[in-house]
Parts: C-alpha cells; sequence; structure tokens
C-alpha cells in the first residue's frame, strides 16, 4: 500500500543511519564492560538520595501521572510515589460526582469514557507557570484543559476530523498559547455521509496536526497529512511543532503499517502555519481551518525519515535536540533544531539535521533527560532504562563506524520489570531538567507485587539518577494503565494551589435557602454546614424535574460534605465553598434520605434529610 | 436564681439554620450577676457598679471589646465579666455560645464549672489554660478553654487599659532593617532572633529523659531572620501575601509533641499555641497558616513539625516585645494533663533601624 514515489529522499544518505542500526543489532552489542555491571550500590555523590519520606513531611515534586483509559490524572508523591489525589477527566467519578452534577455533564456532554496519555503543563519560558495541565483523550478525540489552583477539569474541547488524539504538547516559548495533538489514526476528512466514497479508500484517509489555542480551548487550525501523526513535542523557541509518524504506508493493517523501512519525522513550520492561515491558505471543515501539509503540496512542514515505525520524540533541555526513538529500530535519531530553518529554506536536506543515531537497546521508545548531557532511553523489548550521553553519540557519528560499534555513548544500562513504556525524570521537559528522580512507567508487574488475579498493575519504577548510575530504589503499583507524566518541583505548583473554592465564582451559589415551584420544574437551593443541610425536608410531587443546587459553606481546609439521594444514583461531593447541581426527574414515589457521604463532623451520620416525593 | 433560658431550637423546613438553634446556648442576665453592688452606670462599652456612691468595679460584655475570638463552633462566646477596682475578677457569666461540648459527653454544667475558677484571679497574673487555670471541668474541650480563657482575660485587660487601671505604655514605633545578613541556624539563635521552648519528659514528670517538645519560633518579616530561615523563594512568597500591618512567624519542632495538635484539623483553630502583647492577643486558623517543612539556613536541623503564621490584623507590633504561649497536653498515668510555656520575644536590635 505504500506511496513512496512523490518522497525527495536520499535512500544512501538514508541508510549511512539506518545501516549502521541494522549492523548493531545483526553483530550484537558491545557495550563497555562497566555499563553491563551498571547496577550501582549507591550514587557516586556520596550521599544517597532516599525515596523514604518521614510522616509529615512532604514530596519535592508534583507528578502528574495520565490514567490511562480509566480517563483520569493523578497526583503522585515523588520521591513516595503516593497517590495523592485523582483528578477525573474523562471518566464518570463517583467519589467526587464528576459525571453526575451538571456542571460536570455540560463538559463531558454525554462521554463518561475517556483514554488519557499525555499530561503536560503550560509554560512561560520552558519553564511551568503552575496555571495549567492539558490531557489528550485518545477514545474520544478530546482536549481537557485543567486548572492547577483547583486541580479540577474547567474546559474540555472536541476535536473535530480526528480520530486516535495522541501525542500532545503546549508550546514552550515564550508562553503557551497554543497546544498541539496528533491524531494517531488516520481517517477521512471529513468522516461522514458527505464523504462515503472515502470510506473504502484508505489513500483518501488522513492524519491530522491540531493547533489548540490554550487560553479560549478553541482550534486554531489543523493540518491535513498523508501520515498519522504519534508523539508530539514543541521546540524551545516557539517556532516549530513536531510529530513522529509510524504509518506513512497509510496502511490498515500490521503489515501494511510496517511495510516501509523508513517513516518520519515530520516538523511544523509556526511561522510559515501562521502566514497561510493570514493569507486565507485553507478549508473551513466541520468548523475548522484545514490547512494542507499533504507531502509535495506544502512548505508547511518537512519530514525527516527516520528508521521505521518511531514512536516518542523528545527534545532535550537545553532545546537544542530533538530525540526520536526508533521503536521497530534499536536506535535512536538525533536531530539537530538549530539546522531546521536551513532545512526549510532549502539550504539542506531534512536528513541532513541527523546529527547521530546511536545504538540503544531493542525497541526504544521514550527519552528523557537529567539536565547534564545525558538521555535516558525506555527500552521495551529489552526491558531496559539505557542512559546515554548525547554529545558522545554525536561524535562517534562523526569519527565514523568504527567509534560507533563501541558504543561509547552508553554510560548505563538499567534492568526494569518489565516491559518500559513511557520514561520521565524530574523536571525533564523544562529547560530546568534537574536530574534527581527518573520514574520508568512500566506495562507489566508480573510477579512484583501481591497476586490480586489476572488483571494485574503497572510497575511505575524510581530511580535515583543523581549519580553516574542509575539507581533504582522501589517499585509502586498503579492501577490501568498510566502512560506517560511529568514531575514538577513543589515550589512551582504549592502556592499557588488553593485550600477552598472562590465562592461567587460559580454563577448559582446558593447562600439563602428555598423551594421554588415553576409548573413541573422544582428549584432547590441549599446550604450545606456540617454537620446540618440548610433544609430539613424537601416535598415534591412524582414526576417533576428537580434541579438539586448545594453550596457547601464551610471554610475550614479539608471539610467537605457529600449529597447522595438514596435511590436515586445522585451522588457528589463539596469542598469547602463549592457549589454544584443535579437535575433529575422524581420518577419514584417515597421518602428518601438525602445525606452527607463524605465523613465531616462527628455527627456526620445525623447529617441527613428527607427528600419526600408524593403521589 | 438566675433563670436559664436555654433555646432548643425545632427546624421548620426553609428557615435556614434553623437546626443549628440546636447548638446554641443562650442565657439571660443582668450587670449585677457578677458584680455585687446596687447600683450600675452605664458607659461606653462597660458599666461602672457603685457601692455606696464609691466606684466598685466594672462590668462589660466580651463582643464589645474581643469580638474576634472565636471558639471551636466558629462563633464567639459572649461572656459578661465584673472585675472590681484592684484588678480582681468578681463574676464571669457566659451568656451565649454554641460550642459543641455536648459532643464530648460533657454537660452544660461542666461549662460553668469552668468558669467558676476566675472569681478572684487577679487579671494581671500570667494566667493561661495549664498554667493557674484547670481544664479539668471540660477535659477534651481544649479549643473552648482557651479560647474564653482569652475571651475573659483579654476582655478585662483592654476594660482596666481603657479605665486607667493598668497602663500599657506604647512601643515606640521602630522600623524593621531592610538590610539582609546571611546568618546561620545558630548564629540566629546565639543573637535571639529564633527563640527555643524545651521540655523533657523528665521536667513534666513522665518517664524517660527524652525530648518532648523542642521548639524554635521567630518572626520572619525581618529579612535577616525569615529569608535564612525560609530560603529566598518562600520568604518573598511569605512577603507577598501579607497585608498592611500583618506580620508573620514561623514554628518548627522536634520531639514527641506536636505544638499544631489536631484541633485545627475539624475546629480550623490552633489550641496549643498564641502570642501575646501588652492586652492584646492573636490565635491562629488554619486560614492564617502555611506547612513548613524545611529550614534552609545553615546548620538548621531537619524538623518534625512546622508551619508559618500570619499575624492578622494592623495592632500588632512586630518592633515590641511580645510573648509567645504554648500549651501542652500530656499523659500522666492515664490522665489527661497540661502545661504551658510562655517566653518573650523581641526582634534582636540589629535588624531594626537606629
Amino acid at each position: 500500500m505504500s506511496d513512496k514515489k512523490s518522497h525527495k529522499f536520499n535512500r544512501r544518505n538514508f541508510l549511512k543511519f539506518a545501516g549502521v542500526a541494522g549492523l548493531a543489532t545483526g553483530a550484537g552489542v558491545m557495550l563497555p564492560k562497566d555499563a553491563l555491571l551498571a547496577r550501582s550500590e549507591k550514587s557516586s555523590k556520596g550521599k544517597k538520595m532516599s525515596f523514604d519520606v518521614p510522616p509529615g513531611q512532604l514530596d519535592d515534586y508534583y507528578g502528574f501521572w495520565s490514567g490511562g483509559h480509566t480517563g483520569e490524572i493523578r497526583i503522585i508523591g515523588v520521591p513516595s510515589m503516593r497517590e495523592i489525589h485523582r483528578i477525573p477527566v474523562f471518566n464518570r467519578e463517583c467519589g467526587s460526582g464528576w459525571g453526575i452534577t451538571n456542571e460536570s455533564k455540560k463538559l463531558l456532554r454525554g462521554k463518561d469514557a475517556g483514554d488519557t496519555h499525555h499530561v503536560h503543563g503550560s509554560y512561560v519560558d520552558g519553564m511551568y507557570d503552575g496555571k495549567y495541565l492539558f490531557v489528550n483523550d485518545k477514545l474520544n478525540n478530546r482536549v481537557a484543559r485543567i486548572r492547577i489552583d483547583y486541580m479540577e477539569v474547567d474546559r474540555i474541547l472536541e476535536v473535530p476530523n480526528i480520530q486516535g488524539a495522541h501525542g500532545l504538547f503546549p508550546q514552550r516559548y515564550p508562553k503557551t498559547d497554543w497546544v498541539v495533538v496528533n491524531s494517531e489514526f488516520q481517517t477521512p476528512v471529513p468522516n461522514d455521509a458527505s464523504n462515503s466514497k472515502a470510506f473504502n479508500n484508505p489513500q483518501e484517509y488522513y492524519g491530522m496536526h491540531t493547533i489548540i489555542d490554550a487560553e479560549r480551548m478553541a482550534v486554531v487550525c489543523q493540518i491535513q497529512v498523508d501520515e498519522n501523526c504519534d508523539l508530539a513535542a514543541t521546540d524551545y523557541k516557539g517556532k516549530y511543532s513536531m510529530c513522529t509518524s509510524y504509518n506513512i504506508e497509510k496502511g490498515v493493517t500490521i503489515s501494511e503499517m510496517l511495510a516501509s523501512d523508513f517513516d518520519y519525522l515530520i516538523v511544523f513550520n509556526w511561522k510559515r502555519i501562521r502566514a497561510a492561515l493570514a493569507a486565507g491558505k485553507y478549508k473551513t471543515i466541520n468548523g475548522v481551518k484545514v490547512l494542507d501539509g499533504r507531502m509535495g503540496k506544502s512548505d508547511l512542514n518537512i519530514r525527516i525519515p527516520v528508521p521505521k515505525n518511531p514512536h516518542g520524540v523528545n527534545i532535550s533541555p537545553d532545546g537544542k535536540y530533538a530525540v526520536v526513538c526508533g521503536k521497530v529500530s534499536p536506535t535512536t535519531t538525533v536531530v539537530e533544531l538549530d539546522r531546521l530553518d536551513d532545512a526549510f529554506a532549502g539550504k539542506i536536506k531534512p536528513e541532513d539535521c541527523i546529527v547521530a543515531q546511536p545504538y540503544i537497546g531493542l525497541g526504544p521508545l521514550h527519552t528523557t533527560f537529567d539536565g547534564r548531557g545525558n538521555a535516558i532511553t525506555s527500552v521495551f523489548i529489552d526491558s531496559t532504562n539505557v542512559k546515554w550521553n548525547i554529545a558522545k553519540a554525536i561524535e562517534a557519528e562523526k569519527k565514523g563506524e568504527e567509534a560507533k560499534k563501541k558504543n561509547p555513548h552508553i554510560v548505563d544500562v538499567l534492568d526494569i520489570h518489565y516491559q518500559v513504556g513511557h520514561i520521565m525524570a524530574t523536571m525533564a521537559e523544562t529547560k530546568g531538567a534537574d536530574g534527581k528522580w527518573l520514574v520508568s512507567l512500566n506495562k507489566i508487574s508480573k510477579d512484583r507485587f501481591l497476586n490480586v488475579g489476572p488483571l494485574k498493575p503497572e510497575n511505575d519504577q524510581l530511580s535515583d539518577i543523581t549519580g553516574e548510575k542509575l539507581r533504582h530504589v522501589h517499585d509502586s503499583p498503579t492501577y490501568i494503565e498510566p502512560h506517560d507524566c511529568i514531575m514538577v518541583r513543589r515550589d512551582i505548583i504549592e502556592p499557588l494551589v488553593k485550600h477552598r473554592y472562590d465562592m461567587f465564582e460559580h454563577p448559582l451559589a446558593v447562600t439563602k435557602n428555598s423551594v421554588k415551584r415553576k409548573g413541573k420544574n422544582v428549584t432547590v437551593r441549599m446550604t450545606a454546614n456540617a454537620p446540618i443541610f440548610g433544609l430539613q425536608e424537601v416535598k415534591v410531587k412524582k414526576g417533576d424535574k428537580v434541579t438539586l443546587i448545594v453550596t457547601n459553606h464551610d471554610e475550614i481546609v479539608d471539610l467537605s460534605n457529600g449529597v447522595a439521594i438514596s435511590n436515586y444514583n445522585i451522588n457528589f461531593v463539596l469542598g469547602p465553598q463549592q457549589t454544584k447541581s443535579v437535575t433529575f426527574t422524581a420518577d419514584k414515589p417515597g421518602v428518601f434520605w438525602i445525606y452527607c457521604t463524605n465523613f465531616c463532623h462527628a455527627l456526620h451520620l445525623e447529617m441527613r434529610m428527607r427528600f419526600i416525593v408524593e403521589v | 436564681m438566675l433563670m436559664i433560658i436555654l433555646i432548643f431550637g425545632f427546624c421548620y423546613p426553609l428557615t435556614g439554620y434553623g437546626q443549628w438553634k440546636m447548638f446554641e446556648h443562650r442565657y439571660e442576665y443582668k450587670p449585677g450577676d457578677v458584680l455585687q453592688t446596687s447600683r450600675f452606670v452605664e458607659k461606653n462599652g462597660y458599666w461602672e457598679g457603685y457601692r455606696d456612691d464609691k466606684l466598685a468595679g466594672y462590668v462589660f460584655l466580651s463582643q464589645d471589646w474581643t469580638k474576634k475570638l472565636i471558639g471551636y463552633s466558629g462563633k464567639h462566646m459572649e461572656t459578661l465579666i465584673g472585675m472590681d477596682t484592684s484588678g480582681i475578677i468578681t463574676g464571669v457569666k457566659v451568656i451565649f455560645h454554641s460550642e459543641p461540648i455536648v459532643l464530648i459527653g460533657l454537660k452544660e454544667k461542666n461549662f460553668l464549672d469552668f468558669l467558676d475558677q476566675y472569681p478572684g484571679k487577679d487579671i494581671r497574673q500570667d494566667l493561661t489554660v495549664g498554667k493557674g487555670i484547670s481544664l479539668d471541668a471540660i477535659t477534651g474541650a481544649t479549643v473552648t478553654a482557651v479560647v474564653q480563657n482569652a475571651i475573659i482575660l483579654r476582655s478585662a485587660r483592654k476594660v482596666a487599659s481603657h479605665t486607667g487601671l493598668i497602663e500599657y505604655v506604647k512601643g515606640t514605633k521602630r522600623r524593621i532593617s531592610e538590610k539582609f545578613t546571611e546568618l546561620s541556624w545558630n548564629e540566629l539563635i546565639s543573637s535571639e532572633a529564633i527563640k527555643n521552648i524545651k521540655v523533657t519528659t523528665g521536667e513534666l514528670g513522665i518517664e524517660g529523659k527524652d525530648i518532648y517538645i523542642d521548639l524554635y519560633f521567630g518572626i520572619v518579616t525581618v529579612p535577616s531572620i525569615g529569608r535564612n530561615v525560609l530560603g529566598e523563594k518562600l520568604f518573598k512568597a511569605t512577603i507577598n501575601r501579607l497585608k498592611k500591618g500583618e506580620s508573620a512567624i514561623f514554628i518548627a519542632s522536634n520531639g514527641k509533641a506536636s505544638f499544631k495538635g489536631s484541633g485545627f484539623a475539624r475546629g480550623g483553630i490552633f489550641e496549643r499555641f498564641s502570642i501575646e502583647q501588652q492586652d492584646r492577643g492573636y490565635a491562629f486558623k488554619d486560614s492564617d497558616y502555611n506547612i513548613l517543612t524545611d529550614i534552609k539556613a545553615e546548620d538548621a536541623p531537619s524538623i518534625k513539625e512546622g508551619g508559618l503564621f500570619i499575624v492578622r490584623g494592623n495592632d500588632f507590633e512586630s518592633y515590641s516585645p511580645f510573648k509567645f504561649n504554648l500549651v501542652l497536653p500530656y499523659r500522666m498515668g492515664g490522665k489527661k494533663e497540661f502545661k504551658s510555656f510562655s517566653v518573650e520575644y523581641q526582634i534582636p536590635d540589629r535588624f531594626l533601624e537606629k
């Protein structure tokens, strides 16, 4: 199915890289002796870093983990690896009432299943500013924004024209005005009855690189490409975004997707995208401006060939390199970002941006950085974390194949348990990468925890990376299935997180209890103040449409109230000074106790009231 | 005999907080309840009581003087207080409170018994719960007791100061020096910029010679103290959070005991410590608090517990001396006991402008 006639790709030049990779696999791995004896006992810096956070002490990092097909985000304290909180995003979550309240339903619009993969924070000048988190939903093709002050979703955007919304990355410089999201699955565009002739013609399936306005949470534009768009990255200068593509073949079966022996890193030029938008060079499809980024039809992007079926793309904290992982090639490809301008100008070929293609191991997926010139790559098939030096890899590439064969770039190889996906070091996606801790998000835990039945947890493994060697210190089970995470220094986030809601931010905040009827619509406005609901009973008639609005008037930190209506399948929680509402039909006559679910007071159990549905 | 009206409210739907009345206790009163005289002359905020045309004392309502002091319920305990002309309390009567003492198995009488220990006490004395004031009658209701004690004494001292019974000399206003000197933990302690309370189990009469508490505190709004203790970043963030006239202190401790206690978890009030300056007292709420987990100054020990606390209002004089009061509970056999400690603090002269 491959259609590669149109690419202007110098095959000999490519083989200079791909060939070496093949050689390394064939010849077996020649690692420095000390790299094989890598299970170091202690960090070279002397004092061991401890993951033990004693009672009363706090973690050094906020870890934001995606939740995979649970559709949520989790907050993990690093280095203790304790799960501190969950943020429901695309899921229905009874603990908080997400998916049950009117406020959350308005954002979810009937879709309460999701698949979160990549959580990233908003930036100012290459550092987190602590304002927002963004996360993708691969299942229903959405992007959610979380406000960090409340650690709560405030916007959800449905992205049209795409499927498999996967790689997501915010703009890093000068600040996050844009967020990019990639569509991993190619589909007809538009993908509806008006374009049914394309349904059975995969040649008319396209990938999309979508640009979102981070403040407005609206699509700025989409760049349509032939390829699929897998993982995403942005540079540190606000000039480019990029995606890896593993299906340049437009394949619809595995064998078709694996047909070509190379694929691409596609780089998008933001200056040219802005110019094309200003010049009106777009079609509007499903209300979105779609720019043409297809092969040979566009100057908006360039395609850098990389070994077949790549996966992750990560930018080094100094902003100099993009590291693309080979997945089915045992190498990574190092792209020098300063060469991109010349490639876009046609002064050099796209593949001339590649400065190294070092051997890593079998199945490299993602790369993270210690801020000291080293990269650490997750290697899926080998089940290892491989630490390697970027400068040494580039130097060996320059020296030639003999130098490369000795793998001088490899610093350490750490066995992990088992089958790592993403990998992330503390602050590694910022220019403030601090090289303290590394988390290997392993897909399979197998025998590492008590057997809990056929469905087992993931295994997030923590390593101290302050020394030359990676020092594995801790295993923690996680419920299925975080894909990716970021770890942000506590001092960046902590001062911005609030203890209570600003009551009147909610337009319906209740200060006076009342029951008002308008025809069959009954609006109940009620306060909650542990251990008392503002009303002791509410009477409605069978068939009434009831809207219950409740405001928690407690100001004390951590004093939440729950509101649950027996037999009515309604349950939600209110933080201090928070308002939530539900609307439902009172279809069952009888007496139904409304009770507090969140232990609030010595008289918590007495905090209940009657909801009487009269015949 | 006094007539006591105990309001026990019943709920009426749609009347808002009707249910709260269940927790409210209101009593009738007259000035003569707390000062034995026949004639009262109403003044602004208090009554003068006369015996044979001679001024015998004063009677006042706490809400006119210390309304901001609130109990576990989040409400002020309105108290009628009598005091003679020499500063001796002649009577105390709570006229309204909604402290949930019933929740801990106490009766209203226990609360009244607690108040019975005040008549005869001299307001110039250092009276705190655990020192001169016993918690026996309402063991468990620590927040209620600590706040009630503060209400009585501070109201009395304010009236005494107002009527000229005692005189407080207003401190000469001095500016805090903005000059920063890098100082180690030990240097901060030896210069008295940080003060210490250290208690061993032996001193409490319980077994062993363990450190019960080793507590340090100081004003952090002084750059040479705050920046050294908190580090540049947290120091700046703390200063930025302060409103005009506010100040902030840090408290950090090691040892078995906790200065934070757990009352703040539900009640929002820290019942084990407060600061006192002349007739003014400052208790701390959870909204005044931020956790402190480490001290940045060189040589500083790691700490088990720490906090940054904002001194609210605009009448605290950070340049003047103040007292730091600590009440520690401990167990003697099976019985809960309290002991209180006070330490005088003043910003060292070198950190104030001339």
